[in-house]
């Protein structure tokens, strides 16, 4: 029998050889890593992932559901999405949220692990027992919201769709997998997807997990709900994330410039208090979600676009740019190619100091020109610089010459400061490949750790390390080794949240994080799981995820900031100052207090 | 005393204003001056002279305050603001 929440099983697909079969997973297993992030996790080193191309036809993905999705708890309806990440060549497991999450699971399985090449692009349709690969080659090129009409119209309404834009098919190492305008976002997964020719994968299914306490769960997520609509969300359900972007600029913390500034003149006209004046405004959610954070608005042209802060800070101010139409432009346009806003924001601004600095010749591509950026977004995906149409391959060096724009920037920041070369490295954006977020390390220091030592690379949806630079516990620009628990802590309720899976959102409603979530799975599961044991669930996903990036390849000199944040102090910010060897005497605390060695190194 | 008052994300929807002045030597003292001013902020925000779990105060952008009892200098800058980040 299985344990109640579960189906006990995944399905793990072949796409080369079209063989599908169903794979048991041990109810240990899954006591230990729960879901989302965490099984995840465990089925990739499970299967050798770590040492495997990212791109290559044998790397896996998974699609990964949880015990509490498809109950009536607020946030529950998410997915993860878990791969060796072709922007870092570390673990990434990017997470989305809505209706695939609950028709993934109904198809019977915990998860759906993609591995081998499908012969061209397709679909990969599942329902319930029956799994068909349908070639789609008439799908090539379409926009992510045009794959999701042209599934739904060809297989119907019961089927949920994720789906890759044009980025993803033409593995764009920052490309997105999408479902219903929401994405797994960071890393590249839409890139693996990409590489397996699957343009879309559509689910539906009749099978529901049974729960442990029904009338207790029900209960309880009634009163969960309830208190969701308090003080702790009004901030996300009236305002949404992007209400960050004036705070961060008066604290100087907001990225400007790709990381030359803490602020920025421009903010309050792209703020979303000036956007509400000027533009229509709608509010969405996810499935299941009773916060409904999403704010959506309006083009000038028809449409809209959702808002979050890390598109409109990576694609406003760290390019520069104060002209709200073309901020929502690029949004709108990452979205429906498939790219992750802040890698496309932060190897853009990356870019614009480049030509800036006359390291590559793009005299056009210049801070705050909202039509350079969007005509570098879309020569991201079409790898086409129409003023060197013939070049095959990027030529750099001493700001001399340069072939194809596109192609350059299609590599992420990391990467092509790497090809640019003459130290351009230093201020690249990125920790081990992955753009940096909205929140300038130098003024926010715990958050800088949690950057450093990040599995996922530069990361503030794995580490809430800012929490604590918001509030009393730390000075935000001189914290000290005495603090690392502290980012340790937020860190381990992240993989926890990330494997129930529940929106952090909820993290504000929740009086005893541990506590009620031991209850939570308790009345889903009927494990009488521990707040202590939970606590064990988490550092067992982030060691298990340090182990993953170890047997990749990792050493300890990757945990760290780019240069410019190690030597250059904010300029409008004297205090907003970070040492490399403060940084490293973080890293050290860090490694030590999570039973590392100083270095960072553990048993695999 | 003379305090300046910043409002950010829900404190600054509530006020409707981005900036106010408010009297009191305390903390808490400035928030019930600000809650008889701006009665949607105080009922939303404030509880008494505390802040509601969901909202935090800085001090001249540099530290986070929240006891009532926090003694302000005159011309301080108060920031309020919505508590989490993210997104």
């Amino acid at each position: 029998m299985n344990t109640p929440g579960y189906h006990g099983r995944y399905l793990r697909v072949d796409l080369t050889t079209a063989q599908a079969s169903s794979v048991a997973i041990q109810p240990d297993v899954l006591r230990q890593f729960i879901g989302g992030s965490g099984l995840g996790v465990y089925l990739l080193l499970h299967e050798g992932a770590a040492v495997v191309d990212p791109l290559a036809v044998a790397a896996p993905i998974a699609f990964v559901f949880s015990p509490l999705v498809g109950s009536p708890l607020t946030t529950s309806a998410k997915f993860a999405v878990v791969c060796k990440s072709p922007l870092t060549d570390r673990i990434n497991d990017s997470l989305a949220g809505s209706a695939f999450a609950i028709a993934g699971k109904r198809t019977g399985y915990d998860a759906i692990l993609l591995t081998g090449r499908a012969s061209k692009l397709s679909v990969l349709l599942i329902d319930d027992e029956q799994i068909v690969i349908e070639p789609a080659e008439e799908l090539a090129g379409l926009t992510n919201r045009e794959t999701q009409a042209a599934a739904g119209q060809r297989y119907g309404a019961e089927y949920q769709v994720a789906s890759i834009g044009p980025a993803g098919e033409r593995m764009i190492r920052y490309a997105t997998i999408s479902h219903d305008g929401r994405h797994a976002g960071r890393g590249g997964a839409g890139a693996v997807l990409g590489a397996k020719n699957i343009k879309a994968i559509a689910v539906r299914g009749k099978q529901r997990a049974a729960w442990a306490d029904p009338q207790g769960l029900v209960q309880f997520a009634k009163e969960l709900s309830e208190r969701s609509f308090g003080p702790a969300t009004a901030k996300y359900r009236e305002l949404g994330t992007a209400s960050n972007l004036l705070l961060f600029n008066r604290l100087n913390v907001l990225p400007t410039h790709n990381f030359q500034n803490g602020s920025f003149v421009g903010a309050e006209m792209i703020s979303p208090e000036q956007l509400r004046v000027a533009r229509e405004q709608t509010r969405s959610s996810c499935a299941a979600c009773t916060i409904g954070c999403e704010h959506l608005y309006g083009l000038s042209g028809g449409g809209s676009v959702r808002l979050e802060y890390e598109n409109l800070f990576a694609l406003g101010p760290l390019c520069g740019i104060a002209d709200s139409e073309s901020v929502l432009q690029a949004c709108r346009l990452c979205d429906d190619l498939g790219l992750d806003t802040i890698s496309t924001g932060g190897t853009i601004a990356f870019a614009m100091e480049c030509a800036q600095r006359g390291f590559i010749d793009a005299p056009w591509l210049q801070f705050g020109d909202g039509a350079s950026m969007l005509r570098a977004i879309q020569m991201v995906v079409d790898h086409h610089d129409p003023d060197h149409p013939v070049a095959e391959k990027a030529s750099v060096g001493n700001g001399s010459s340069c072939g194809n724009i596109g192609s350059l920037l299609a590599l992420g920041s990391r990467r092509m400061a790497l090809v640019i070369g003459q130290d351009t490295i230093h201020f690249a954006p990125q920790v081990k490949g992955l753009e940096i977020p909205g929140y300038d390390p130098r003024g926010l220091q715990m958050m800088a750790l949690g950057f450093a030592v990040g599995t996922r690379g530069a990361d503030h949806n794995r580490s809430g390390a800012y929490e604590i630079d918001f509030s009393e516990a730390v000075d935000r620009r001189d914290v000290r080794p005495e603090s690392v628990e502290l980012a340790i802590e937020t860190e381990d309720k992240a993989a926890v949240m990330d494997s129930l899976i529940l929106c952090k959102f909820l993290r504000g409603v929740l009086t005893d994080f541990y506590q009620e979530s031991s209850e939570m799975l308790r009345l889903v599961t009927g494990w009488n799981i521990t707040p202590y044991e939970l606590r064990e669930v988490g550092r067992r996903i982030v060691n298990a995820k340090k182990k993953f990036n170890i047997l990749a390849g990792w050493t300890p000199q990757e945990d760290t900031l780019p240069e410019r944040l190690l030597c250059q102090t904010v300029p409008e910010d004297a205090r907003a100052r970070l040492t490399p060897e403060r940084l490293r005497s973080l890293i050290t605390a860090y490694n030590l207090a999570r039973g590392w060695n100083a270095e960072g190194w553990l048993e695999v | 005393m003379l305090v300046n008052v910043e409002f950010y994300g829900i404190p600054r929807s509530r006020a409707q204003v981005p900036s106010a002045s408010a009297t009191g030597v305390t903390l808490g003292e400035i928030l019930q001056d600000l809650a008889a001013r701006f009665p949607a902020l105080g009922e939303t925000c404030f509880h008494g002279s505390l802040l509601k779990p969901g909202f935090v105060a800085n001090l001249r952008g540099d530290r986070f305050v929240s006891d009532p009892n926090t003694v302000l200098q005159d011309g301080d800058k108060l920031l309020l603001l919505s508590m989490d980040a993210g997104g």
